[in-house]
């Protein structure tokens, strides 16, 4: 009888931890998908020609240029860090390291062919590179375009389309490839834009995750050659 | 016989635990903004549908896209745009003719309102023409699509698919 009641328990009390599992995990998912939405609470606008709503445009419009940019609380966990190195081959095939920007405020900025806020960031690079580069600054464009490595004559048309989209963009500073290959050491790179500001002895002083406003982009660089200037 | 009995428990016991800290395949984690494997489409219905053998039908697969974001329609107006792709394969006694797409809704980020660009948004709906031989076929797959909210954008992502054709 004694036997019965404590096997009775203990399948009474597996059963309660299998519920309380199932509650917590559906607790816990719901949390996360509430900070989802609450993350990104922004509505489509119709193509009308009015660009954004007052609410939306608010925390982020950009004075230099009129432009509406949504808020965006995303975040790397990388800021404060130290840069990760890397070495990735440029459009020409050469092998490009990290280190050899060593001592030079430094933008990385990591971009998609395919991601249209990525297209508006770039001409602001290629602005910003021109006006701080005689305070030593310089900006790096790495492309997170998936290349087929297994098949040569689809990697030749990938690598082709990155050089294509990036003459066509005007990108006046070295653009790298497979970025995909290093991101998990820069933090997943869930979503791009992704654009780390670096001062001269490697440490990520900013960096920001989707479209940001250019004044705010122009601050980080500012604060990229300040900070680490001996 | 006790000590067995003990055991026993214990094992439960264990168990019970081990599901309590274990995450289950399907439990993908719901990172904001969009882990590396958190799906922004769903494929809503129908998981089973019911047809007349080797005559042709239409089967309307109904998708949701996640509330904030777009995807590319079937014909982005840019080349370097991924458009939304549905990649199934044909099982033994199912032929698929052809998939529509419907048309993209015009969108323009606020941040660029001048570049005009073709999208789905909350739901949409394809048209997929198959004719089935009688039996009971699952036909699998995945919408392949590229996501993006007002500032951002996700890197291209397959949402799985899969339909129960039962032909009589």
């Amino acid at each position: 009888m004694r036997r019965n009641i404590l096997v009775l328990s203990a399948i009474v009390v597996a059963l309660a931890l299998m519920l309380a599992a199932g509650v917590m995990n559906f607790a816990q998912r719901r949390r996360a998908q509430q900070a989802s939405v609450q993350a990104m609470k922004m509505e489509l606008v119709p193509d009308n020609g009015q660009p954004g709503t007052s609410t939306d445009a608010a925390p982020g419009s950009d004075p230099d240029t009129g432009m509406d940019i949504p808020a965006n609380d995303m975040t790397t966990p990388l800021n404060g860090r130290h840069a990760p190195n890397f070495t990735l081959e440029d459009l020409h095939g050469q092998k490009v390291s990290l280190a050899s920007f060593k001592g030079h405020p430094l933008v990385v900025d990591f971009w998609a062919t395919w991601c249209g806020p990525c297209k508006i960031e770039i001409p602001w690079f290629e602005k910003l590179h021109d006006q701080y580069s005689s305070q030593g600054l310089e900006i790096i464009g790495v492309s997170a375009d998936d290349l087929d490595k297994g098949d040569p004559a689809k990697l030749f048309t990938d690598k082709r389309d990155i050089s294509d989209f990036s003459t066509k963009m005007g990108m006046n500073y070295p653009v790298l490839i497979d970025g995909q290959s290093v991101e998990d050491q820069w933090g997943g790179l869930d979503a791009l834009p992704t654009t780390f500001f670096i001062d001269r002895n490697g440490k990520i002083v900013a960096s920001t995750v989707g479209l940001a406003p250019r004044n705010q982009i122009e601050a980080d660089i500012k604060k990229a050659i300040g900070s680490g200037a001996s | 016989m006790k000590f067995v009995t003990v055991l026993v428990a214990c094992l439960f016991l264990l168990a019970g635990a081990a599901a309590a800290l274990q995450k289950l395949p399907w439990q993908s984690s719901d990172t904001p903004g969009g882990g590396a494997g958190q799906q922004l489409v769903h494929f809503l219905y129908p998981q089973q549908v019911t047809v007349q053998a080797g005559v042709p039908q239409t089967v309307e697969m109904h998708f949701r896209i996640a509330n904030g974001l777009h995807i590319n329609s079937h014909t982005p107006r840019q080349k370097s745009l991924i458009r939304t792709e549905l990649i199934v394969a044909e099982p033994t006694g199912v032929k698929i003719a052809t998939v529509d797409f419907p048309d993209g809704t015009d969108f323009a980020f606020p941040a660029d309102p001048s570049q005009k660009l073709s999208i789905y948004s909350g739901e949409f709906v394809l048209k997929m023409h198959v004719s089935a031989q009688r039996g009971d076929h699952l036909i699998q797959g995945a919408l392949r699509y590229q996501a993006c909210d007002m500032t951002t954008c996700f890197p291209p992502r397959n949402a799985p698919v899969a339909v129960d054709v039962i032909a009589h």
